[in-house]
């Protein structure tokens, strides 16, 4: 008998997250733990000049070595590319730490003792490592487009900014810079790969399986059919891991000795020669009326990318999109200009430019909300853009998707709940008692701030699913995504468990291997939920269909009129029921393959929240105390609570190191970064940890899978001009460069005074 | 006089070992790659991160920052040597039940490091559990999951 | 890492020859700072000498001159002892502040005293500094934020250590093993600044060995404290400290000791500070002044100047704390 009394309903409960159990007993594998027999070990060569040519390279020296088996060179890796301006090796040079060579011996001792063996001649070049000298360097190139990226800003409007700031009452322009902090996941990357003569096999930790292979296959030129990709568990990477030379490298040595060969970066070349946040200098000018309501927005961003250009279109793009549509404005403009220096590259790093732009914009908010004497809460209630989207007329044509960053007015939101956020964070903090705080006597200065943001929701690229009743009675649900350590594939397997009627522990997932799982996205943009969720959906609903047919078929019934999934098998009305493994000897392999291109062709579809922080300040030492947060997010329905509160505390702490502690220091005569290391670079520690209230506000979008919405990258946005909004009325002083170290805000209170 | 390698005998969860070892190898090292016990992980190889803790002689420590000529006659516990079969320690029980690792890379160097004072403890406060993983970097920032999990743990040591 | 060999001695002496008479040899302590000065490059020792099993530098004794504390001793066991924690706090608040549960495990009081600066030129191998034998030193017109403001000629690192700052306020004396004799001296004597020696931070010369350190008894059982100011709250060194010892009679301070940690190329000893409390009344002692004068002297490279600033806020909240 099929048990019809068991019901499936793990969306919305905090399932345990499928992988904890290996990674607390330690037999989770990271691709650094990974060996093979007769395996050699590869380590780089890394430049020592910001800015040079190679003259020559002589690596007889250490090839003579007899640990060593083989060293790449520019000159002898072939002209395959990662990224446009990214060779396999290059004979030029761009930052102190770029790759010159790289060794493949039986052990890294021998291999260090050999880099050292290897002689090149530079021809050294005048270098930058700042914006300014780099647009100042007229006759001299970076790369040979020249230092600006594409020659100029990208620029994206609505409306007439002038006309706007012609019916202006008041305008507030100010500028804000944030440094280059480093994503530093606790795993630096690696990679393991094994040519075997005609296939190669690499193990890396990838946010794309699919989109590596076809770096792999461009770059080596070798057909992609010979290429097998597989992703281990991944140290996280919070946007960053992919994008150098690191597993091609690997691949290349092992193409040419014959051997399997690792290459793990150490900690100092994973801050040198992995990606950081853009660092970037902001202008913005806001105006409004005397009755609060804002006529203009116009904000002017220059972004540092380093030695290469990595993912900077697209961080400097959304670093614009809070100005463009954030405030109810019908007149806006952003112009976002890419520059090159000779220091470590920028790339994709958890928000991408969000949190870069909402700072200047979310800091400037709260300076026009003095300038109306309005209260900042007040001000954005009056502001923030609506259910009903901007004002303006949609010019995406009707038939397709609409972008999650558009610039075009009239066209609704599918969901947002931002005036919820605001009103359910001001109570939790207590804003009405804001300017009740008790006129302090010694150095300490309470201050509450808050601030908003707006978010893509989650819709990506082309997402595929194949789901399958198999041969023992359980289901298979593949996908070609990786989980990065955030746990999307938790949250995947509850959402096409409750889909098709059955307990999540009932479906395995298989990911993490590019031959036998679908294409897929790289798990960027905080996409996963939202996209692979609607292509696990889709493909749960169709298994649910195939299922149900072999049923009545296997019961010998007329029509499938009746029936329905419990997770102990298929049920019909009349008490006839088939349990699935009986249903799978029956009917053999039942499966479903789907493949969805997500998103609304008449909504927007964006996450939204606003946080609040109540902090003490000791003017005399410049030291911060956080006492109490709140984060309020829409991200629509929440599929699993326990994880998604501590995607928020996490993302909130992570970026404390952005407000109080991080900046990688470059040595500006040199262009050595000074401190590439966790001791230097100081991420927060549990120490800075503060108590952080998470509230999910009531939201179900009409979109996404379940009512989702995006929630991974959302938290790391609001921190910092919290922060600087609440530092600011605790002191009076408004910081307008991150990090507050105690140093700057000692340096800002002198000011004042 | 020039020997750069030295005969080293130690226990790891129990167990002797004796090896030769290259001086240059680091207790982290002869875990990873002699014993293929990968629990620790390499982080950061400079004491900055908290990856490799394991106990030595009862107490927490970098594994990266014990040279392996000093580890003869030693004791050492590693994350793998925690759980009993399928008997998993109360510490891993409450990482799990609590969601208290993410990406997982720091995981066990936060268990290991919790281990001590899960030893001494029936009480705990949360500055203490503070002060004792402050040796531990996670950068997911799990750091209120991992609080909560090792106020689990001791709740499971004391009411079972 | 390059290659080393490796010794394991139980007498002083023979450590002591072994390290004289073999070239690039050092003494492992903890090795917390030794070997990761190793992984980095900036030292290549060719001879570790294990002091583990030096018994004569283990151990703490309690007697009627003091406390003796060995090298060896970690920083764990002191800042975990009970008698240091109720008699001599600062030097406990000291030990507590430093580095991390892992490292205080393993990294020993003797270890700390001879720690190696952190200033990020010195550690870095690309920058051949005036300390490592170049010609300059790079924190001058470069990145000098936790560089000194005080006692820097020519070289501007700040002494790393916290647990100095506490012994020198403590008034402490080194024992050392030297031409094999045992010496006493006041640790004030046992640090060198780059006036006197560039290439180091203490007195120690090739064959020496800092065996014990003495806190004598005078400074115990008063009031003491340690405060550090660092950017973030574990792992991390001072930007600036303060370490803080006096003893009263009847509100007549009788004993008093002073020091600065994180400004100066070796723990900074406030002297004259000393001078304004002993044989006065503690209401008479304008707090405030004292610590506002008394680093006139200090001298501001381009972003350090926050830690004159800090020093001196630290120094009247550490002397309020003691005589209040």
């Amino acid at each position: 008998m099929v048990d019809q009394n068991i019901h499936s309903s793990s969306v919305g409960t905090s399932f345990q997250r499928t992988d904890l159990k290996d990674k607390v007993l330690g037999i989770a594998k990271y691709t650094a733990d990974l060996s093979l027999p007769n395996m050699l070990h590869a380590r780089v060569l890394r430049s020592p000049h910001p800015h040079a040519n190679i003259l020559s390279i002589d690596v007889q020296p250490a090839l003579k070595m007899a640990g060593v088996h083989d060293i790449l060179t520019p000159f002898n890796v072939g002209v395959g590319k990662i990224a446009p301006d990214v060779p396999i090796l290059d004979t030029k040079v761009r930052f102190v730490g770029d790759e010159v060579a790289a060794i493949a011996a039986v052990n890294l001792y021998e291999a260090d003792t050999a880099i050292d063996l290897i002689k090149i001649s530079y021809d050294v070049l005048p270098f930058s490592t700042n914006i300014d000298t780099s647009l100042e360097m007229g006759n001299l190139k970076i790369h040979a487009h020249g230092n600006i990226v594409n020659g100029g800003p990208i620029v994206e409007a609505r409306g007439n900014v002038e006309e706007g700031f012609g019916q202006a009452d008041y305008i507030v322009e100010d500028s804000f810079t944030t440094p280059d902090h480093h994503p530093a996941s606790l795993e630096p990357r690696a990679a393991l790969a094994s040519w075997d003569g005609a296939r190669l096999t690499m193990w890396k930790p990838s946010r794309g399986i699919h989109a590596d292979k076809a770096i792999l296959a461009a770059a080596l030129d070798v057909n992609p059919n010979n290429i097998t990709v597989i992703g281990p568990v991944m140290g996280a990477g919070y946007g960053s891991k992919d994008e150098t030379r690191t597993s091609i490298l690997a691949a290349l040595l092992s193409i040419r000795t014959g051997r399997p060969v690792k290459l793990e970066l150490n900690r100092e070349e994973e801050f040198l020669a992995g990606r950081r946040r853009h660092s970037t200098s902001t202008k913005i000018k806001m105006g409004v009326k005397k009755d609060g309501t804002v006529t203009a927005v116009h904000v002017k961003t220059v972004m540092d990318t380093g030695a290469y250009l990595s993912s900077g279109p697209g961080v400097v793009r959304r670093a614009g999109q809070g100005a463009l549509y954030l405030y109810r404005c019908p007149n806006v403009k952003y112009e976002g200009q890419i520059v090159y220096t000779n220091t470590p590259t920028a790339g994709s790093y958890r928000a991408l430019g969000a949190p870069q732009g909402h700072f200047a914009l979310e800091s400037l908010s709260d300076q026009i909300a003095e300038k109306l004497n309005m209260d900042p809460l007040k001000f954005r209630l009056m502001n923030h853009v609506g259910p009903e989207g901007q004002p303006g007329e949609r010019t995406t044509p009707k038939n397709q998707i609409i972008d999650t960053q558009p610039v075009e007015g009239g066209v609704p939101f599918s969901s947002n709940e931002l005036r919820q956020c605001l009103i359910l964070g001001a109570d939790a903090i207590g804003w009405d008692k804001r300017d009740q705080i008790p006129t302090p006597t010694g150095p300490i200065r309470r201050g509450l701030g808050m601030s908003m943001f707006i978010y893509r929701g989650g819709p990506g690229g082309q997402s595929n699913a194949e789901m399958s009743l198999d041969k023992d009675g359980c289901f298979t649900l593949n996908v070609g995504f990786m989980d990065v350590g955030e746990g999307s594939s938790t949250v995947v397997l509850q959402m096409a468990a409750d889909t098709l009627g059955v307990l999540p522990q009932m479906i395995s997932l298989n990911s993490g291997n590019t031959d036998n799982t679908p294409q897929s996205p790289m798990t960027a943009g905080s996409t996963l939920t939202f996209s692979a969720g609607q292509a696990a959906v889709r493909a749960a609903n169709q298994l649910a269909s195939v299922v149900i047919e072999a049923a009545s078929e296997a019961i010998g019934l007329a029509d499938t009129e009746g029936l329905y999934i419990t997770p102990d098998g298929v049920c019909s009305m009349s008490g006839d029921g088939v349990k699935f493994a009986d249903l799978a000897n029956k009917s053999g392999l039942l499966k479903a393959a789907v493949s969805v291109t997500p998103g609304s062709k008449d909504y927007i579809v964006n996450s939204f929240g606003a946080h609040f922080a109540e902090i003490e300040v000791d003017i005399e030492t410049g030291y911060v105390k956080i006492t109490k947060y709140v984060a309020v997010h829409d991200s629509g329905r929440i599929i699993n609570p326990k994880m998604a509160k501590g995607q928020v505390r996490g993302g909130i702490s992570q970026m404390m190191g952005f407000t109080f502690l991080e900046d990688m220091e470059i040595d500006h005569s040199s262009g050595v970064t000074l401190n590439a290391s966790f001791l230097e670079h100081k991420s927060p520690t549990i120490m800075e940890y503060p108590e952080i209230e998470v509230i999910f506000a009531d939201s179900i979008d009409p979109v996404g899978p379940f009512g989702a919405k995006s929630l991974g990258e959302t938290p790391c946005i609001a921190p910092a001009p919290t922060i600087a909004n609440a530092l600011y009325h605790a002191t009076g002083v408004r910081l307008n460069h991150l990090p507050f170290t105690p140093d700057s805000v000692l340096t800002a209170l002198k000011r004042l005074r | 006089m020039e020997n750069h390698a030295t005969k080293i005998t130690f226990k790891v969860n129990g167990e002797q070992h004796t090896l030769d070892i290259d001086n240059r190898f680091t207790l982290l090292d002869i875990l990873r790659d002699r014993l293929n016990l990968t629990g620790a992980k390499k982080g950061c190889d400079l004491g900055e991160c908290g990856a490799c803790t394991v106990i030595l002689d009862g107490k927490a420590v970098n594994s990266c920052q014990i040279l392996g000529v000093k580890i003869t006659s030693s004791e050492i516990k590693t994350i793998e040597g925690l759980s009993q079969g399928d008997m998993l320690h109360p510490l891993q029980i409450s990482f799990i039940e609590n969601d208290g690792g993410q990406c997982g890379y720091c995981t066990p160097g936060f268990i290991m490091g919790a281990y001590p004072l899960f030893e001494s403890k029936t009480n705990v406060s949360v500055e203490e559990i503070r002060l004792a993983l402050a040796g531990n970097l996670c950068r997911c920032n799990a750091y209120g999951a991992i609080i909560d999990s090792v106020v689990g743990a001791i709740g499971i040591k004391v009411d079972g | 890492m390059k290659t080393f060999t490796f010794h394991k001695p139980t007498e002083l002496e023979e450590a002591s020859k072994l390290l004289k008479n073999i070239g690039q040899g050092h003494l492992l302590a903890g090795g917390t700072d030794l070997v990761t000065e190793m992984k980095q490059g900036v030292i290549e020792p060719n001879l570790l000498i294990s002091a583990s099993d030096i018994k004569d530098m283990s151990g703490m004794v309690w007697n009627n001159s003091g406390l003796t504390i060995g090298s060896m001793v970690t920083l764990d066991e002191i800042a975990s002892d009970a008698g240091i924690g109720s008699r001599i706090k600062s030097l406990a608040e000291a030990a507590i502040s430093i580095a991390t549960p892992q490292i205080r495990n393993i990294a020993t009081l003797g270890g700390n005293l001879c720690q190696r600066p952190r200033c990020w030129y010195y550690r870095n191998v690309r920058f051949n500094c005036l300390k490592k034998g170049g010609e300059k030193c790079f924190a001058v017109g470069g990145s000098d934020k936790y560089n000194a403001i005080l006692g820097g000629s020519s070289c501007y690192i700040v002494h790393p250590s916290d647990s100095a700052t506490a012994l020198v306020a403590l008034k402490a004396k080194v024992e050392i093993f030297r031409d094999l004799q045992r010496v006493s001296i006041p640790i004030d004597d046992f640090f060198v600044g780059p006036e006197v020696d560039v290439a180091r931070e203490n007195i120690l010369e090739p064959g020496d060995i800092l065996i014990s350190v003495q806190i004598p008894k005078e400074s115990m059982d008063g009031k003491s404290v340690y405060l550090k100011a660092k950017e973030r709250q574990s792992m991390d060194f001072a930007i600036a400290s303060v370490a803080v010892m006096v003893k009263m009679e009847k509100g007549l301070i009788t004993e008093a000791g002073i020091a600065a940690g994180g400004v100066a190329p070796i723990p900074w000893h406030l002297s004259s500070v000393e001078g304004k409390l002993i044989g006065y009344f503690v209401e008479d002692i304008d707090v405030k002044a004292i610590s506002s004068e008394v680093f006139a002297d200090a001298r501001i490279l381009g972003q350090n100047g926050y830690k004159l600033q800090l020093v001196q806020t630290y120094l009247e909240r550490a002397l309020n704390l003691v005589l209040r």
